[in-house]
């Protein structure tokens, strides 16, 4: 079994070089190697979106992406963000600070039995850094949340919730929304 | 009590039989003629048009063949329903060549009319679809007269001497009802088939609808089996159906019966090609894939092994089919392996309990180099094609995907 060298900043910590089976899922990295559980197993197949982690791309942006159906090399230098990620720490570690999404999650009680939440966090995180690149107008703003959060599947449906929280972070973040001329 | 069943369900059979009104045969041949998957829009209502065409002249869109007396076919005899059928003309003038009457002239009388007899009786629903968008000449329509005087060019059926009754059932089949021609074959400038290379595929709404001639079939290692298998659930071993070809397994091919669907096959595969026995499989060496192409490897252990598996054997075939038996990856054509990387594919749905998960686009994360490398690695690999892949051959690929908007779809 071939192995590779991986490192990658994770949660702002440089990782590695380590080496690991090239055939690793980024995944079961995460659980196994770093042990972040955050990240959720759902499907296993790419569809239900629960183990949707944030890359950082070579031009800043942030894309979401599903770490069961990528292996862990396609992470390798990169810059990536999991749920644990999200809010603000100090250097010991202790909790500064919640993320936006995730406050208004909380706010909004966007979740039942929690197994989809770190996905659709991570998938709302990488949507509002789109919107403060891209604005959109106030008038599409349900269409982008649907686009871009439509695919995430919860078994305890609660979307409207979600979906709600979402739009609350956009409306009440400045510079997200285009301003009607 | 065996015997009992046994008459019982000869009773049965009969009375089916019996009972296959005009109406229930033209249900059949309509399902054949899979009219459903072009005449209904997006979460639009079957047969009433609006879905739309992306030819190289603009946009045009299918019409309602509803008995709707003003929007649909309501006013239509059968003569007129036949006119269309054969000749593309239309009570209100010539139809586009997009209908594919170029193959439907070579329907039955029978059969034309019980496809009249099953459409007259659907629910009429009033409907227009969108005006079409077509650039000068094309939007005049008086111009498709002198273009089925050029193109269209009446040729009965081919049926060849010597071959069996379902050899010719499949030739029906495959070219006229089913009208496989339509997307396989190539066009000319004129967007007419090219009657010189039947089914020997053709690039349209940015997926090669590929080489289904008997050899290029056998090359990338079909058979009777795997074709059924393919025509019923829409995967197989050798490579999962996509793009349009999923939407005709869907609506059209796994509802055929199993003697017509025999009969497309053994015309497909050409049972006599297989006696003479002339075509070898093309399979690869992973071992000099590796060697050669190392960046592609990695970026395939990193972007595609986790699905379609490390070997490439694939993950479960309901999921994500394997490479390493793939007609895609063995095909002559790299186009489809080039485009579904770059645009990715949609999840499918068979019915509800039934659909297979999407594939990521890869558009934006890896270059044309990396794309180059990923495709060359696994045709090697698997693919045995012979031909490298170019840097410039993936720019093209991902320009004209670009342009027409099919670039990054499935994020
Ligand atoms: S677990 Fe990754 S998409 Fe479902
Ligand atoms: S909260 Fe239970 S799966 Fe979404």
């Amino acid at each position: 079994m071939a192995k590779i060298p991986v490192s990658m900043v994770v949660n702002g910590a440089e990782v590695g070089p380590v080496e690991v089976d090239e055939y690793t899922s980024m995944l079961d990295f995460l659980q196994e190697y770093l042990n972040l559980t955050g990240t959720k197993l759902g499907c296993g197949i790419g569809v239900c979106r629960s183990c949707t982690i944030v890359v950082e791309g070579q031009d800043g942006a942030l894309q979401p992406i599903r770490s069961c159906i990528n292996n862990v090399g396609r992470f390798h230098g990169t810059k990536v963000t999991t749920i644990e990620g999200q809010a603000e720490r100090n250097s010991d570690g202790a909790l500064l600070k919640l993320s936006p999404v995730q406050q208004a999650f909380l706010r909004n009680y966007s979740f039942q039995c929690g197994w989809c939440t770190a996905g659709f966090v991570n998938g709302a995180t990488a949507l509002i850094d789109r919107l403060r690149r891209e604005p959109v107008s106030a008038n599409d703003v349900e269409q982008v949340i649907e686009e871009a959060l439509g695919d995430h599947i919860c078994r305890c449906t609660g979307y409207v919730r979600y979906f709600r929280a979402v739009r609350e972070v956009i409306e009440s973040t400045p510079g997200l929304l285009k301003e009607v001329e | 009590m065996s015997r009992l069943i046994l008459v019982v369900l000869c009773i049965l059979c009969v009375d089916i039989a019996a009972a296959q009104t005009p109406i229930d045969k033209g249900r059949y041949l309509a399902t054949a003629a899979d009219c459903v998957a072009c005449h209904t829009a997006v979460n639009g209502r079957p047969m009433t048009g609006g879905r739309p065409f992306h030819t190289p002249f603009g946009k045009l869109y299918s019409t309602n063949i509803t008995p709707d007396k003003k929007t649909g076919i309501g006013n239509y005899t059968l003569e007129d329903f036949t006119a269309s059928m054969r000749r593309g003309m239309g009570i209100h003038g010539n139809l586009y060549p997009a209908m594919p009457y170029t193959s439907y002239y070579r329907i039955s009388d029978a059969d034309i009319a019980a496809l009249y007899a099953y459409f007259m009786q659907l629910p009429a629903v009033e409907y227009v679809a969108p005006e079409n968008d077509l650039i000068f000449p094309a939007n005049l329509r008086f111009g498709l007269k002198a273009w089925n005087w050029v193109f269209f060019d009446r040729q009965p059926l081919q049926q060849e001497a010597g071959k069996s009754p379902d050899w010719q059932r499949g030739n029906y089949l495959v070219n006229a009802l089913g009208h496989c021609g339509e997307c396989h074959t190539p066009r000319n400038f004129a967007y007419a088939l090219k009657r010189e290379a039947p089914l020997a595929g053709n690039v349209l709404e940015g997926w090669d609808a590929v080489d289904i001639r008997p050899q290029a079939l056998r090359r990338q290692g079909w058979d009777r089996a795997s074709l059924r298998t393919l025509f019923r659930t829409g995967v197989s071993e050798q490579g999962a159906a996509f793009g349009e070809m999923f939407s005709v397994v869907k609506h059209s091919l796994r509802h055929l019966s199993d003697s017509d669907l025999d009969a497309m096959i053994t015309y497909l595969l050409d049972d006599d090609e297989t006696a003479s026995g002339t075509v070898a499989q093309t399979t690869g060496d992973p071992q000099a894939a590796a060697e050669q192409h190392p960046q592609g490897r990695a970026d395939y252990v990193a972007y595609c092994a986790a699905c379609h598996g490390r070997e490439g054997t694939g993950i479960t075939l309901a999921f994500a089919p394997p490479m390493h038996r793939n007609a895609g990856v063995r095909g002559e054509n790299p186009y489809n392996t080039i485009a579904v990387v770059l645009r990715g594919l949609p999840v499918q749905r068979m019915s509800r309990t039934n659909a297979r998960a999407g594939m990521p686009s890869f558009a934006k994360e890896l270059n044309n180099a990396r794309i180059a490398g990923v495709v060359n690695f696994m045709r090697t690999a698997w693919g045995a094609s012979g031909t490298a892949v170019t840097e410039d051959q993936i720019a093209k690929i991902r320009e004209d995907l670009r342009e027409h908007g099919f670039l990054g779809e499935h994020q």
